[in-house]
């Protein structure tokens, strides 16, 4: 017994003196990174653990967005937050507003690290900052492109998608009256974001009042006035004429692309990894369409996700995260990442360094996405959108315009009801909020 | 939240209504008083005074101690979120709590206001009742069939009982991929028919579809204790009948249905309390309570307010109202229905 205790007495006294040699400080990270891209992450992780020995990130999947997002709010509550956790887009208000986070800006130059935030890509910065100062590390930055098979469009005469709805609308309908395909398009499984809040902005529609929420919580949806019901009426026509798809539950939209089965398909860039890999067919991507009467169209927006920093850490463990932050912003980590899994480089300076390295002559599809988020210079219709519980505004908007598909309803009647939905729940976002308002903010 | 919840609180009432009927219950009340009879002959005098008392033995020491492992779990996992879930249903509060507003009743009087709740208690009832009436109508002709069959009945029975080692999120993805109108086999044969069969866009095909499945589901618990009350019918009574020339579709409907009254009972309480909260992970795996809203049940609802959402309040009222409903349902079946049944052999 005594020699039971004397062993392991000496036991943890070795563990103590070995301990402060090779103390890292250890930060977790929790991510909704899964299949190529959570390999990609971490990838990435082992490249910062390597590249110095004072700090190791653990980088941990929460399952998907809104997964890590419950995850995280309930470590929090048991005050156990991680260090760092990737929120998507559509959380930016609900973090900045929740008081639980440290704005990264603040945190890295009180680290002492010279990130230059006014280099990030224009659309990138505009939403991930507020009064003009990062709070979230922008990390994977997409944007809807639009894939199309090149067999199907060659076939029918065309040597390419047109440019606008319009012209576009022909191409399609031409490729399923001369049966080179089952179906011209397949509706995407996040469209409110593609076909929808990007439309609005590529095509200089107003999607909410106070420019898209930057301006304030007391922002009203007005997409019931814009283009953006005639595009409903579009949709629900080639989906009546067989033109357009639904993939449904049970199956990914992107298979019944990449199988040859529909022409087109709108995604997001990030999906390079998986399309690369997965596609059966001769595929390519370009811009996404624009109204024929709206010339020239403007920038898209973006969607992903950043990295936030949670509140209530050690000074060393924040070093750590400082350290980390500093390593994903750099133009070399940026473009490494960008060709690993086709999110877009955030900074200009990694795009040119990307360009440099003459990386778009092997991959011009890559470059699609940077082009149209940077094309023009942004405006208020097209710098992003602040609205808070815009997860909750968002289903409301899918639920109308899913009682469009099924016939229930007309789509300006549907686009009534979604705004004044989606209008009640910003009113909430507003009461909670109220005293927090901000400011106008012009970048 | 509500998920959770319900799940001691089925299985505490189990045990309780399966004693009233079959064999359970004359086993477990000897066991109990052959225990309590080696204590002391005080305790066995009072055994045969009367039952219930004997089985206790002395004071409130033993059945306290015997009940607080139920009593624990069901303080923990029952009456504590129970009660956060009744506070949160009247505040207003950001996600991470920072920020917590009282508002009275403000969460009720907007989810009672709000046309997409009423949407959710209407599809809510259509969708119990038909999977009650389906489940319950599809086990009886199961458990008759396979009470006639002599030979291999074990073998028809493990596969009956099979679905219900399923996991509900795998049987959903199953289901959702048979019918899927692009891919799915079973959907291509529906068209073949000539039925535009497409619960992606057809509200009323989403529900059929998520019924379906939840009901397959369902259908081998509520058989295996019919298959279980039929073997309590007497046989004399049965042979009786067939000397009396009645068929054996006649014997099941005149004789074994009315016996078999308290397990049904038992049952449709239980497929009501199954409709309510435990299809949660069909229908999201199924149809994520679209197309339009059209599956969307109370108990969904709830976690994609919740949990999607993140709107705390509306969720916890809702969770709230839920566990009113199906309380209200419960008492009412046994109100009024309970009477009608005859425990009686």
């Amino acid at each position: 017994m005594s020699r039971k205790v004397a062993f392991i007495a000496a036991l943890f006294g070795a563990l103590a003196l070995a301990g402060p040699a090779q103390a890292r400080v250890e930060v977790q990270w929790w991510h909704a990174m899964s299949g190529v891209l959570g390999d990609r992450l971490n990838e990435l992780v082992e490249k910062f653990n390597a590249s110095q020995d004072k700090y190791t990130v653990v980088a941990v999947a929460k399952g998907n967005y809104d997964e890590v997002t419950n995850g995280v709010i309930a470590a929090y509550r048991a005050k156990r937050p991680p260090e760092m956790v990737q929120i998507a887009e559509r959380g930016y208000m609900t973090m900045l507003l929740s008081g639980a986070i440290v704005p990264v800006q603040d945190l890295v130059e009180q680290k002492g690290y010279k990130i230059d935030f006014s280099d990030f890509i224009k659309p990138v910065a505009s939403f991930w900052s507020y009064k003009g100062r990062m709070s979230a590390m922008p990390f994977n930055s997409s944007t809807p492109i639009f894939w199309y098979n090149k067999d199907h469009f060659q076939k029918a005469g065309f040597d390419k998608p047109a440019e606008t709805w319009q012209e576009l609308e022909k191409q399609l309908y031409a490729i399923k009256s001369k049966g080179i395909s089952e179906c011209g398009t397949v509706l995407p499984g996040d469209f409110y974001w593609s076909l929808l809040e990007n439309y609005s902005a590529i095509n200089n529609q107003p999607y909410g009042t106070l420019a898209n929420g930057f301006d304030g919580l007391g922002t009203e949806f007005v997409y019931n006035k814009t283009k953006v019901v005639s595009q409903v009426a579009r949709l629900k026509k080639w989906l009546d004429d067989g033109v357009m798809q639904i993939a449904g539950q049970g199956f990914s939209p992107e298979q019944l692309f990449t199988s040859g089965r529909c022409s087109t398909f709108v995604n997001s860039t990030a999906s390079h990894g998986n399309i690369e890999r997965n596609a059966t067919i001769s595929w390519s991507a370009t811009f996404l369409p624009h109204e024929s009467d709206i010339n020239p169209p403007l920038n898209s927006t973006i969607g992903g996700g950043a990295i936030w920093v949670m509140k209530g850490h050690t000074p060393e463990r924040y070093e750590a995260v400082a350290a980390f932050l500093d390593f994903v912003a750099q133009p070399d980590t940026q473009v490494w990442w960008h060709g690993a899994t086709g999110y877009v480089p955030a900074t200009n300076r990694a795009y040119a360094l990307a360009r440099e390295r003459g990386y778009y002559k092997d991959h011009p599809t890559r470059e699609i996405a940077v082009l149209q988020l940077s094309r023009g210079t942004p405006n208020e219709n097209s710098r992003g959108f602040r609205f808070g519980n815009f997860v909750q505004t968002m289903l409301a908007q899918r639920q109308e315009v899913e009682a469009v598909f099924a016939g229930q309803k007309q789509p300006q009647q549907a686009m009534d009801d979604a705004v004044k939905r989606g209008n009640e729940i910003l009113r909430q976002f507003e009461k909670l909020n109220a005293g927090k308002t901000p400011e106008t903010e012009r970048p | 939240m509500t998920l959770r919840l319900s799940i001691p609180w089925r299985d505490a009432r189990a045990p309780v209504l399966l004693r009233r009927h079959g064999s359970g219950g004359s086993k477990a009340l000897p066991a109990a008083a052959a225990g309590s009879s080696r204590r002391s002959g005080k305790a066995r005098r009072r055994e045969e005074a009367g039952l219930k008392r004997a089985n206790f033995g002395d004071g409130p020491g033993l059945p306290t101690l015997l009940l607080l492992p139920q009593l624990l779990i069901l303080l923990f996992f029952f009456f504590i979120p129970s009660l956060r879930a009744l506070m949160q249903s009247v505040l207003l509060s950001d996600p991470f709590g920072n920020n917590v507003q009282f508002v009275w009743f403000d969460n009720f009087k907007a989810l009672l206001a709000s046309s997409d709740y009423r949407q959710s208690i209407a599809v809510t009832f259509w969708f119990t009742v038909a999977q009650n009436v389906l489940t319950l109508g599809s086990a009886l002709v199961l458990a008759f069939a396979t009470d006639r069959i002599v030979r291999g009945r074990s073998a028809y029975r493990t596969i009956i009982l099979l679905p219900y080692a399923i996991a509900p999120a795998i049987a959903g993805i199953l289901w959702a991929f048979l019918f899927n109108p692009a891919v799915g086999p079973l959907a291509q044969v529906l068209h073949s028919f000539g039925i535009a069969w497409d619960p992606n866009l057809n509200p009323t095909d989403a529900l059929i579809l998520v019924t379906l499945a939840a009901s397959w589901k369902h259908i081998c618990y509520d058989y295996i204790f019919l298959v279980v009350g039929l073997l309590a019918v007497p046989v004399s009574l049965m042979e009786a009948a067939a000397v009396d020339g009645a068929g054996p579709i006649r014997r099941f409907v005149s004789i074994a249905l009315p016996m078999l009254g308290p397990t049904i009972f038992f049952l449709t309480v239980m497929n009501f309390i199954y409709g309510f909260f435990e299809t949660f992970a069909i229908i999201d795996a199924v149809t994520k309570g679209g197309p339009a809203g059209a599956t969307n049940i109370l108990v969904y609802k709830v976690f994609v307010d919740g949990f999607v959402n993140l709107d705390l309040g509306s969720s916890a009222a809702q969770s709230v109202l839920l566990m009113s409903f199906a309380l209200i349902c419960t008492l009412l079946q046994f109100r009024y229905f309970d009477r009608k049944v005859n425990y009686g052999v």
